[in-house]
């Protein structure tokens, strides 16, 4: 890896670290790199509800800094129920956080992105939508994503989810928070109430043609459904 | 004026974390985290209204920034390994604050982009990092995975996944084959953004 790639140490939940990251740590240091700290808060876990959890979110983040000596900070607040970072409450606290550690430092920092519908499905588009409209209005610089289906199965993830992540936050940059509030409230209730029945999905190899990478044409029609439901939300950037 | 003092570094946290505070983890785990987390809400009165992900109120930011740095200062960190607590001064967090870098480079030549902080009401997107985000991916489709996401034109850099296998083993943590594949995935990734004709690409 070059000086200029972000290397990557993590912290522990909640407020926690062992000696192997601040080994790493010096190294990085001593190297000269660009350091990305890494930590996913537990909505619902140690911390307990929103609140606490948003609470822990920024100490955590501020911890980075003094602790790792981070370039940036990497934040992923997840649901313990669902194992996911776009449930509504785990929007609600890296957008809390997300804004207060805006209007007091000048951090970088970014967020990763766990869906619970996997690839090729309308559902994990507007899942991935929501977070990076989370994101994107709450001031983050960096979108990190997209591990789709909890990111825990072989190859169940494509390049269509990064590019929803991306023009989803495309759309939003700019919007007043009080519009995006509402359109965001929307676009999660319309998904929410399907995680127990959420699609598992399809992997890389049936999304795309794996010789020419790109994505098959059921994946394309997927994807314009989804814009769809953006689009009736009010989003603009498609119509150009 | 204030002199400026000496930033804590990695190594302070280190003899910290050799000295300070003995706890139990599930002390820590169960009882000092949340019980100091539930009292900061109360006292800087911190209340989430989850129809609304992005606070619109300037006064529960504040609250909330407020709870957050004196979660930190209070509480501090547990180290796992040395069952003690590392605790840092206010003066020594708002200099980590004060003195924590505002941009950086990331990637070479035509693909370096200069990351800079951007406000929630910016205009500007956030810098789009595509890729598995460690999610497992198999031996076979790494290459063409990453090749795939570096080939999207508003992707910027690359987030990439872990190796299932690294020449059909399995790579087991802390053994010789968890190396050839950290390696591996680096290497792979480097092809893939050449392969996608944007070798300066971060990773």
């Amino acid at each position: 890896m070059r000086q200029s790639d972000s290397h990557e140490v993590s912290q522990l939940n909640e407020l926690k670290i062992d000696v192997g990251a601040l080994v790493v740590g010096a190294h990085y240091a001593l190297a000269g790199n660009v350091v990305m700290v890494e930590q996913m808060p537990i909505f619902g876990g140690y911390a307990g509800g929103l609140e606490e959890t948003a609470i822990i979110d920024v100490a955590t983040t501020i911890n980075s800094f003094v602790m790792l000596g981070a370039t940036w900070h990497l934040d992923g607040p997840i649901h313990v129920r669902w194992g996911i970072t776009t449930a509504r409450e785990a929007l609600a606290v890296a957008g809390h956080a997300a804004m207060a550690v805006e209007k007091h430092t000048r951090f970088i920092l970014g967020n990763q992105y766990y869906t619970l519908a996997g690839p090729c499905t309308v559902m994990c588009l507007l899942e991935t939508a929501a977070q990076a409209i989370t994101d994107t209005a709450s001031g983050r610089e960096i979108l990190s994503g997209v591990a789709s289906a909890k990111g825990v199965l072989t190859d169940m993830f494509t390049p269509m989810e990064a590019r929803m992540m991306a023009e989803a936050a495309y759309a939003v940059a700019g919007m007043p928070v009080s519009e995006v509030n509402v359109l965001l409230d929307k676009l999660v209730a319309g998904y929410e109430k399907d995680y127990k029945t959420a699609p598992k999905g399809k992997t890389f190899s049936e999304c795309y043609d794996v010789k020419t990478l790109t994505p098959t044409d059921e994946y394309v029609s997927v994807y314009e459904e989804a814009v769809g439901v953006l689009r009736g939300l009010g989003l603009k950037y498609w119509d150009k | 004026m204030k002199t400026i003092g000496k930033r804590v570094t990695v190594y302070d946290v280190y003899d910290r974390a050799k000295t300070g505070q003995k706890v139990a983890e599930n002390d820590w785990d169960y009882k000092i985290v949340p019980q100091a987390a539930t009292a900061l809400k109360k006292k800087y009165d911190v209340k989430i209204d989850k129809t609304k992900m992005i606070p619109e109120d300037p006064k529960l930011i504040d609250s909330l920034w407020q709870a957050g740095l004196e979660m930190l200062e209070t509480t501090g960190i547990y180290c796992i390994d040395t069952g003690r607590v590392v605790k840092y001064t206010r003066d020594e967090i708002l200099q980590a604050i004060a003195g924590a870098p505002d941009s950086f480079i990331y990637g070479e030549g035509k693909e370096a982009i200069n990351v800079v902080p951007r406000a929630h009401s910016d205009s500007k997107a956030p810098i789009i990092q595509g890729g598995p985000t460690g999610s497992p991916c198999s031996e076979e489709l790494f290459l063409p995975i990453h090749q795939a996401y570096a080939q999207e034109p508003l992707v910027d850099t690359i987030v990439d996944g872990v190796l299932q296998t690294v020449m059909g083993k399995d790579p087991v943590p802390n053994s010789p084959w968890e190396i050839m594949a950290v390696r591996s995935e680096a290497l792979f990734v480097r092809d893939a953004q050449c392969r996608a004709g944007r070798s300066g690409m971060g990773l």
